[in-house]
């Protein structure tokens, strides 16, 4: 599976992913530029915040009250802003683009 | 002392390493240097028998598994040696799911968010500070700066009344220096009548600041009892008194000392966020525990069920596999990887909150006392132990 992220110095990076893991841990896996993910995925800090760009985004399970929550309060928050730790990797995301916001403080 | 008198059966000759964590003689003035000195001296993961016996994690990589790997490594024990009843800190003695939900209520409070709304506060208070002492072109840096002003900051933040700050900077020392389990409860104990106090002030009558907001916080649709919240409180007092003073007084002391740096800064101010992250790297204070579940294997060491783990975070930084040259002092390195604020669902919590405070104490310093200097012949002495701590730091400079 070809996961595409685009860093915050707009630089393109493509990353095998593992079907199953998420959007986050893909690219702390790979070293991806952008993706903080200092709580490591349990939902409690906001830093692997990114957008995700259509048609992908329609395809991805509505956010949760919690994610929502969280997002609330990370910076740079667009309408397709997602927290990536709760984006697991499917077969429908084949080439998604993965966009990180400029920071994630 | 040997082995056969102090370490458990389990534990094999080869991973034994005599370390005092509240006072080794390896230690000197220059602690996170000589601390670092385990990382060519001591195994990887060794067992040290002072203490009542424990590991300790030195590797960077080792320390991320530990701490994001909480079904074997439990927080609910957070005392080296154990206790017999050891303080409930929530979230911070709860594993996951269960501190969950808290983080969840609390973290609002600590977002980049809302962080950048409290700048201009955070500002003035760093001005005032270091205006008290700009003209006496002396101070003693922990004493009138570092331990006053995150303090300062946070129990602003809190809604905690700020002339009663020296009696809470005394009580959070006495907690972190008790040994006994006699010492430990009756300073806790004392903590928690302190935030009972204000939490029932502010029960009755509430106002725009985080106990008020606590108060209305609810767990998993309930809302949130007064043990809930004194315990949450203790925390964050704790939190909040001992981190951004330490990190930020051993800072100090490295910027004292590079006269370059100083005028670089004071230059370059955008540098300022590069020096602060090198900073956390160089000058980690926290190193944390955690009590193992079951009996297992792991980096080539057994662990047995009830044996007590330390994470020296401090060391993560310095761990020479993740950073090249990792003694040195560097604000132009590429990436700047450390865990001094731990990692997984123990994250600490007010990571934005410390860094910011380190900035704008750091812009508002050089921008009144852009040169200045140890004074000499002055000892540099360190708390050590769980938390580190820069006992005092003599600066002067030219009027």
């Amino acid at each position: 599976m070809k996961i595409n992220y685009v860093t915050p110095a707009g630089e393109a990076v493509t990353v095998n992913a593992e079907l199953g893991e998420s959007l986050m841990e893909a690219a702390v896996r790979n070293g991806v530029d952008g993706i903080v993910a200092a709580c490591g995925g349990c939902l409690s800090c906001a830093t692997c915040h990114a957008y995700i760009d259509e048609p992908w985004l329609s395809k991805i399970d509505p956010q949760s009250q919690t994610e929502k929550d969280m997002l609330d309060y990370a910076s740079h928050v667009e309408p397709d802003s997602r927290l990536t730790c709760q984006v697991p990797v499917t077969a429908e995301l084949e080439g998604v683009i993965v966009r990180t916001p400029p920071s994630q403080d | 002392m040997l082995k056969s008198e102090t370490s458990p059966k389990h534990i094999p000759e080869s991973v034994v390493f005599d370390f005092d964590i509240y006072g080794d003689d390896r230690l000197t003035d220059d602690l996170h240097a000589s601390y670092e000195t385990l990382h060519r001296d001591a195994p990887d993961v060794f067992w040290t028998p002072r203490n009542g016996g424990h590991w300790m994690i030195t590797r960077y990589e080792d320390i991320m598994d530990v701490v994001r790997d909480p079904e074997h490594f439990s927080v609910r024990e957070m005392q080296i040696p154990r206790v017999e009843d050891p303080p409930l800190f929530i979230p911070l003695s709860l594993d996951p799911p269960d501190n969950i939900p808290y983080r969840q209520a609390l973290m609002p409070f600590f977002a980049p968010k809302t962080v950048r709304a409290m700048e201009p506060k955070i500002r003035q208070f760093a001005i005032e500070m270091i205006e008290a002492v700009e003209k006496r072109g002396e101070c003693d840096f922990v004493d009138d700066i570092s331990s006053q002003f995150p303090v300062s900051v946070f129990m602003e933040l809190m809604g905690m009344p700020l002339e009663r700050l020296r009696e809470f900077r005394t009580q959070a020392d006495a907690f972190f220096e008790s040994r006994s389990d006699e010492d430990i409860a009756a300073n806790f104990g004392k903590i928690v009548a302190i935030m009972t106090e204000l939490i029932e002030t502010r029960r009755a009558e509430p106002k725009d600041d985080l106990i008020s907001k606590m108060t209305q916080f609810e767990i998993n649709g309930r809302p949130i009892s007064l043990g809930e919240l004194q315990s949450i409180c203790s925390i964050l007092f704790l939190g909040g008194m001992d981190t951004v003073t330490n990190v930020s007084s051993y800072l100090f002391r490295h910027l004292a000392g590079d006269a370059a740096l100083q005028d670089r800064l004071s230059e370059e101010p955008e540098k300022i966020k590069d020096f602060i992250e090198e900073g956390l790297r160089s000058f980690g204070v926290v190193n944390t525990p955690r009590l193992v579940t079951k009996d297992f294997e792991r980096f080539g060491v057994p662990f047995r069920q009830g044996d007590m783990v330390l994470c020296m975070l401090p060391l993560g930084g310095r761990d020479d596999r993740k950073t090249k040259d990792p003694n040195k002092f560097d604000i132009d390195r590429e990436k700047i990887d450390h865990v001094t604020f731990s990692s997984g669902p123990h994250l600490c919590l007010g990571h934005t909150l410390a860094r910011l405070e380190m900035r704008i104490l750091t812009e508002e310093w050089l921008k009144r006392i852009p040169s200045f200097r140890l004074k000499p012949g002055t000892m540099a002495h360190s708390r050590v132990g769980t938390v580190m701590a820069l006992e005092q730091l003599p600066l002067e400079w030219s009027v």
